[in-house]
């Protein structure tokens, strides 16, 4: 296959190792080398961890873990509270570095990214390409990357998954039956525990059995997310880097694990009024608001539940986002003990094309 | 119970008190029709507890015999079933008998329909009323009221109170105000009563029941005696008796909130005011803020605008008859507006502006009966 021919794609997945972790460390060297933890509420001992870095892993620590049963694995464990505006501020430089490389940077989250280097590929230097970028990325940053290299976004996501941390994996489309398909697959990107689970009950319990699965059978079973599941199996996945995605935002939230499970009203209005904070505090920071709120209710059974209600002038300050969670909470909580809450803001609009519409009891003298 | 009826006139009753009957209500009982015949003729009942219909079937009327009656009694049956089975009936006639407690024979044509019944003792009765506040109106005008102000009732359960049309009788004037506090229609009609003193206040009549109420009424002369009590209202037809109940609490007072003093005024065309909007709003519904800007121009002219980020904008030069006072430039939910327009009957409409920041009043030009208000709205 000789380069100029070829019409495809050369697709980068960068992925942060333990991202909050090493931008703690960055701040305190002296956390260099120890088993750290980043986790809500470490006084308590009752929060989530959030990251752990590889020191903490080799303890077996893992993230959603209880801090309780984290320091059980590991008892001399260092836990820190999550700092998001450092997190922020670090990604925003490790995106920024990205772009000296590209324009076509597609932001998935805090920590991970898309970039289409096509065009260097054409020279055929993007290997060279991704060990500069990983270099520069430890010298100028202090943090360390895994790099997937692929001619689609979901190769090349799933290739920085596997060499973890500093890797540079490249995933050839000819190289899946030994490299992607052998894998299970719950660990195909797209899968969750769900989904997996009834892939099993089909027998379908490695990436290769989904591959070689009738498409039209996922289909019927799985709808369009089904056929998009046999075709990424197969290596194929047509979707753009868009370096747009990421400012289309669509909802701005907050969300809360308790501390344990409530049933004292007190106590979740007290959790409201901070996230009420939390989402205007958000949405100020982007600069919008939004006409539709909702609020998210996750009981100890783990049964969740969400409720929205769309309101004629719009939101944005944490009194009015405060008061109608409160609202939705009287209106639609059941009663039973509370794991999780959370305040969206739906379909957040910029400010400045916001209207409100005056209220005409407002002008009684 | 056993009677034989005309089809007709049997499936507009049911019809009638089917527009009561709510699937979703608390009481069992209240998902059927109850049907009670005497010699008289047979009277069909439907309930959500909020509002009751009862309509009546007489055995004959001056012309003709609708129903024979061949024995008396009552059954209740459940009227997701037999409202349909009697619409699809074949026959010119429909007979109805209850043998066994409370299984209903329906028959039509070659058709028999056995159909189980409840207990009709179980059935709430409906209200009665102290009939000493009470006054007229012919059927069309009272339907012309409720088109022209139940639009602008508030959906919004935060004030409840706005949900319903409030109704205010003094003078011989009847006058019907609805709002959602961002708009107000408000209209105003003669009475006729006997009762020369008659003066209500604060009876507010829940949308949902006078959009039922709208349905069954008809576009003739004939009266309507209007029945009003703390706590009901009752419209009170011919054969048909409309029960509601009204909405607790006190209604906001909102003659004081209609500027007097004005400081731009517009006449023109309702048709090109009307179609200029429609069009405004093919922009600012995509934007979802229903915005139209409207702007005073030399030469007895407006001009509407709309933009929205996406899709583009849109201007528009629009005549006036008449334009006087200061300049302005004022922005307004157009979608407001044009439901306040579509249901003024008038060719020429007066807008009075007091100011970009101020509500702003709507009129037909040629008579006092309806007013509608707006606010205007802001950016941030």
């Amino acid at each position: 296959m000789s380069t100029a021919s070829w019409n495809g794609k050369v697709i980068f997945h960068v992925d942060m190792n333990a991202f909050y972790a090493s931008v703690e460390r960055v701040h305190d060297p002296g956390l260099e080398g120890v088993p750290l933890a980043i986790a809500g509420n470490p006084k308590e001992r009752r929060g989530i961890v959030v990251t752990a870095s590889y020191e903490a892993r080799a303890f077996g620590v893992k993230t959603t873990m209880s801090v309780r049963d984290a320091l059980k694995k590991c008892p001399h464990l260092v836990i820190r509270p999550p700092d998001f505006d450092k997190y922020r501020a670090a990604s925003a430089e490790m995106f920024q570095l990205l772009e000296d490389y590209t324009p076509l940077v597609e932001p998935v989250s805090i920590d991970e990214g898309y970039m289409d280097v096509t065009a260097s590929f054409k020279t055929g230097k993007s290997l060279v390409l991704a060990q500069e970028l990983q270099k520069r990325i430890k010298r100028d940053l202090g943090l360390s990357c895994s790099i997937g290299i692929a001619p689609n976004k979901f190769l090349a996501k799933m290739a920085s998954d596997m060499k973890k941390p500093m890797g540079i994996t490249v995933l050839r489309k000819r190289e899946l039956p030994q490299k992607l398909w052998p894998l299970p697959v719950e660990e195909m990107h797209g899968v969750g525990r769900k989904t997996a689970a009834k892939l099993n009950g089909m027998e379908i319990y490695t990436i290769r059995d989904l591959a070689l699965y009738s498409g039209i059978a996922l289909k019927a079973r799985f709808g369009l997310k089904g056929k998009k599941l046999h075709e990424r199996a197969n290596g194929i996945d047509y979707r753009e880097v868009d370096p747009e995605a990421a400012n289309d935002i669509k909802s701005v939230g907050s969300s809360t694990t308790l501390a344990e499970d409530v049933t004292a009203k007190a106590e979740l209005l007290k959790v409201i009024t901070y996230l009420a904070e939390k989402t205007a505090d958000r949405m100020a920071r982007k600069n919008v608001c939004s006409h539709t709120i909702q609020l998210t209710i996750r009981y100890s059974d783990r049964k969740t539940i969400t409720r929205s209600k769309k309101l004629v002038n719009p939101f944005f300050s944490a009194e009015e986002i405060q008061r109608q969670a409160v609202d939705l909470l009287e209106n639609y909580w059941n009663g039973n003990p509370v794991r999780l809450l959370g305040i969206t803001a739906l379909h957040v609009i910029p400010k400045q094309e916001a209207y409100t519409q005056l209220d005409l009891f407002s002008f009684l003298k | 119970m056993h009677f034989i009826v005309q089809r007709e006139q049997f499936v507009q009753s049911v019809q009638h008190v089917n527009k009561a009957v709510s699937s979703r209500t608390t009481i069992p009982i209240l998902t059927g029709i109850k049907l009670n015949v005497t010699f008289h003729g047979i009277t069909l009942t439907g309930s959500d507890s909020d509002i009751s219909i009862e309509s009546f079937i007489p055995a004959a009327d001056e012309e003709r015999e609708l129903a024979e009656i061949k024995e008396e009694g009552s059954i209740v049956l459940q009227s997701r079933f037999f409202a349909d089975i009697v619409k699809k009936l074949p026959g010119e006639e429909i007979e109805i008998f209850v043998k066994d407690q409370f299984a209903a024979t329906v028959k039509s044509g070659s058709v028999v329909f056995n159909l189980n019944g409840l207990d009709p003792e179980e059935y709430p009765r409906l209200p009665t009323l102290e009939e000493d506040q009470t006054f007229s109106l012919p059927q069309s005008l009272l339907k012309d009221m409720i088109r022209q102000t139940v639009f602008a009732v508030s959906t919004q359960e935060t004030r409840p109170v706005l949900t319903g049309v409030n109704l205010e009788a003094a003078d011989g004037i009847l006058l019907c105000t609805a709002t959602d506090s961002h708009r107000l229609a408000m209209r105003k009609a003669s009475l006729e009563t006997d009762n020369e003193s008659l003066e209500i206040k604060n009876i507010v009549v829940p949308g949902k029941s006078l959009n039922e109420l709208n349905k069954v009424l008809e576009e003739t002369d004939e009266l309507v005696d209007i029945i009003v009590t703390d706590s009901q209202v009752l419209f009170k037809l011919e054969r048909l008796l409309f029960f509601s109940r009204l909405l607790d609490g006190k209604y906001p007072v909102t003659s004081t909130m209609i500027p007097d003093q004005f400081k731009t005024k517009i006449e023109l065309s309702k048709r090109d005011l009307l179609q200029s909007l429609e069009r405004a709003l093919l922009l600012s519904r995509e934007a979802k803020n229903n915005v139209v800007n409207l702007k005073s121009l030399d030469g007895r002219q407006i001009e509407i605008t709309s933009v929205s980020v996406e899709v583009g904008k849109v201007t528009e030069r629009v005549d006036c008859t008449e334009l006087d006072g200061e300049e302005l430039r004022i922005s307004f939910n157009g979608k407001n507006l044009i439901d306040a327009l579509r249901v003024i009957d008038s060719d020429v409409i007066s807008i009075a502006f007091t100011g970009a920041m101020s509500p702003f009043v709507l009129k037909p030009a040629d008579h006092e009966q309806m007013l509608h208000l707006f606010s205007p709205v802001r950016t941030y």
